[in-house]
């Protein structure tokens, strides 16, 4: 009687048990059946704050090709980074995810992780839906993966009221930017907008590209160092501009589109994505801020750089929603696709034929394209992550404490040592 | 009942019962002994796969070069190696001590010194209530909160220049001063518990050496130092353990105020691991620092803990 009690507790705990766990495995691919390419499409991004965008262009790509997302978003990169990397070791791999370019994209496919999609590039560009340019960034060894979730151009926002208030137009030259930045300053008005975490890289960037595309590109192939006398030069324009008190306070954490609405600085370089924040804040577009290509430090360059970044939309190889997810990706592409999505998001598009709403983003696409100006990927994207984590860091405290540059250039080429040294 | 009684089983305990002056080791089985196995194993097997096979895991990662995809490669000590000579980790090290030693300053003696003033005082409950509330905020909204107060034009800032401050000291900007803001919002949350819990340890000493102690005149600091430190003493071997583990620890209010920043100026070794593991995508390094920073905290419990314990043996 005793030992058919213990049984009994023993396995009424252990059913108990196995509920829990098989509880906390999670409800799994939901929807569509393996080789389907209509359904529910399970679709996983970081871009928690995008999901109701998402959620809004359901109705159309349920009528045009009888497809949904259904939409889990993090809002901690990190841990999104980690469920995706664990979920190929599971058969639950997504059907569509949102990821980076880069050196994070080749981490995929050097595993074979990610579908590709050759084809859809293919026909992309035979419809005129993209652009050779854009369809580099996606390719590894002449394959292309993934598709562009979206496109991004990093610019200078401004305040228009400051701007107007002072008298000034939007610089057309280096010379004419320095000259507003010191108009600005004498006023009382902090030029620009900087940080000491995540966002501080991007004076960096636009210091090298405008000064030397080449030299910008030897960084992110580990051909140039950034010991590099001209590193060094460059980064001593930075910090000339920090002792002038150009820059806002880095230790700040006021959010930088109200900071710009209320007039903590007059500007602010960011993506073009900036805009859904600042119509946040109850900025309006073109009335309350604008903004401006930054012009080249080198004014001798043939075409003014532009940073670009584009994140993109992959398929995981061993999806049991594979067929699902890229026959959305195909779709995702298309003109009709990119036109609701820019309707929803509010977005630049890397469709040259899909129509965006806002006009002040619709002129910035016209205007990259316009073949005085030249594209070169994002520092995020163009450069390795070992490498780009110690550099924001680096970059954040040179913000924070501006000071001699060359012991911040050298923890990143330290760190740079080590990664390329890897690589051989 | 005889058939009971007779049972192999009844023997036995029978037998153990009457074998156990000769064998004071051997515990007697009891009844339920089976059927409580059998409601442990469950929990047994869920502190294993959720515990220890991880913590095998971790170790065994510590040993490799992993991305989180494909199959880690095994490196021997290298990521040993390269966490000790990395000259931000000494940082992070002496980030670490310091919250070590702040934390026991801070929360740990305000806690006593709150616990002591407020003791047997008529209404003591009610003063150490308000120190008390914060520990039920969480250590992220603790440095939501302190955020807001102590970032560069902040509302401390602000405060300040109402009297005339105009130039304040950057709180979260420079090191090692943050960490030493980031301490005391930390005090901020953990005074009250540990006020709480010298109020419990001084509420349990008995009457009679208290009343012995003062009619032989002793009071104030006499009475702490000969009589309630003493007898308090099992009780702050847990606190300050406890104190010690936490601060060991300490990851969540650092990266909600400063994200162990400017550069790695505040950084502390729960953040290194994170940075490592997640941002870094470096799970070998970061797996090698979760294991160093595993057997730290261990040393520092048992070495702690059995110190005092072999003092209150000597009692």
């Amino acid at each position: 009687m005793k030992s058919r009690r213990m049984v009994g507790a023993g396995v009424a705990a252990l059913a108990a048990t196995t509920m829990l766990l098989t509880g906390c495995s999670g409800s799994g691919n939901g929807g569509a059946e393996a080789g389907a390419t209509t359904g529910a499409l399970d679709f996983y991004t970081d871009k928690a704050a995008w999901e109701p965008d998402f959620d809004e262009l359901n109705a159309t790509s349920e009528e045009a090709v009888d497809i949904t997302l259904n939409t889990t978003g993090y809002s901690d990169a990190q841990q999104y980074d980690a469920f995706i990397k664990q979920s190929f070791r599971t058969d639950k791999s997504p059907g569509l995810f949102t990821w980076h370019t880069g050196d994070s994209l080749e981490q995929l496919v050097d595993e074979g992780l990610v579908a590709e999609t050759t084809d859809l590039w293919d026909t992309a560009i035979d419809e005129g839906w993209a652009t050779e340019g854009l369809r580099d960034e996606y390719t590894i060894d002449d394959k292309q993966y993934c598709v562009p979730m979206n496109i991004a151009y990093w610019v200078m926002y401004y305040n228009k009221k400051i701007f107007e208030e002072q008298g000034i137009e939007e610089p057309t030259t280096w010379k004419e930017l320095d000259a507003a930045a010191a108009k600005l300053k004498d006023a009382g008005v902090t030029p620009y907008y900087q940080t000491s975490t995540l966002f501080t890289f991007q004076w960096f960037q636009q210091l090298v590209a405008g000064t030397d595309p080449e030299l910008y590109k030897g960084l992110s192939t580990g051909d140039v160092k950034y010991t590099d006398p001209e590193i060094v030069d460059i980064m001593n324009i930075w910090l000339d501009e920090q002792e002038k008190g150009w820059f806002s306070d880095a230790g700040s954490t006021v959010d930088p589109a109200v900071g710009l609405k209320q007039g903590d600085f007059a500007m602010i370089n960011f993506g073009s994505f900036f805009n859904g924040s600042l119509d946040g804040a109850g900025m309006v577009s073109g009335e309350d801020y604008d903004m401006f290509v930054i012009p080249a430090v080198n004014g001798d360059l043939g075409t003014t750089p532009v940073s670009v970044e584009s994140g993109p939309l992959c398929v995981a190889e061993n999806s049991k929603q594979k067929d699902l997810g890229l026959a959305y990706s195909e779709w995702w592409m298309s003109a009709d696709a990119q036109t609701a999505w820019n309707a929803a998001r509010g977005d630049v598009a890397f469709n040259p034929k899909a129509t965006v709403a806002d006009p002040m983003l619709s002129e910035l696409g016209t205007t990259v394209a316009d073949g005085e100006h030249s594209l070169f990927t994002r520092y995020f994207e163009a450069t390795p992550t070992p490498i780009l984590t110690v550099a924001l860091e680096q970059f954040g405290a040179f913000n924070a404490n501006p000071g001699d540059p060359m012991p911040f250039l050298e923890a990143i080429q330290a760190e740079a040592d080590t990664y390329w040294a890897d690589q051989k | 009942m005889m058939a009971i009684l007779q049972t192999p089983e009844r023997e036995q305990e029978v037998r153990g019962l009457a074998e156990a002056p000769h064998h004071p080791a051997r515990r007697r089985k009891t009844p339920y002994q089976g059927a409580a196995r059998g409601f442990i194993a469950p929990g047994v097997l869920l502190v294993a796969v959720l515990l220890y096979l991880p913590l095998l895991w971790t170790t065994f990662l510590s040993f490799t070069e992993y991305n989180g995809l494909g199959d880690p490669e095994f490196v021997g000590l290298d990521n040993y190696v390269e966490m000790f000579t990395d000259p931000s980790f000494v940082g992070s090290l002496m980030n670490t001590l310091l919250w070590v030693g702040g934390t026991l300053l801070i929360p740990v003696g305000i806690g006593l010194a709150l616990a002591l003033l407020t003791w047997n005082l008529p209404g003591g409950i009610w003063l150490r209530l308000p120190f008390l509330i914060p520990y039920a905020v969480s250590g992220i909204g603790v440095g939501v909160i302190w955020s807001f107060i102590l970032s560069s034009n902040g509302a401390l800032d602000q405060a300040l220049a109402v009297i005339g401050i105009t130039d304040p000291p950057r709180w979260l900007v420079d090191a090692p001063l943050n960490t030493f803001v980031m301490i005391i919002a930390a005090a901020w949350q953990g005074v009250g518990v540990n006020a709480l819990l010298f109020t419990i340890g001084l509420q349990s000493i008995p009457k009679e050496p208290l009343e012995a102690a003062r009619v032989d005149g002793a009071t104030g600091v006499r009475l702490f130092t000969s009589i309630l430190w003493p007898m308090l003493r099992p009780l702050t071997a847990v606190v300050v353990g406890l104190s010690i583990v936490a601060s060991l620890k300490t990851f969540d209010i650092v990266l909600s105020m400063t994200k162990g920043g400017p550069g790695r100026a505040s950084e502390t070794l729960a953040l290194t691991m994170y940075r490592e593991t997640f941002v870094n995508s470096d799970y070998g390094l970061g797996s090698a620092i979760a294991v160093f920073l595993s057997i730290v905290t261990l040393l520092a419990s048992v070495l702690y803990l059995r110190q005092q314990l072999s003092k209150k043996h000597e009692m």
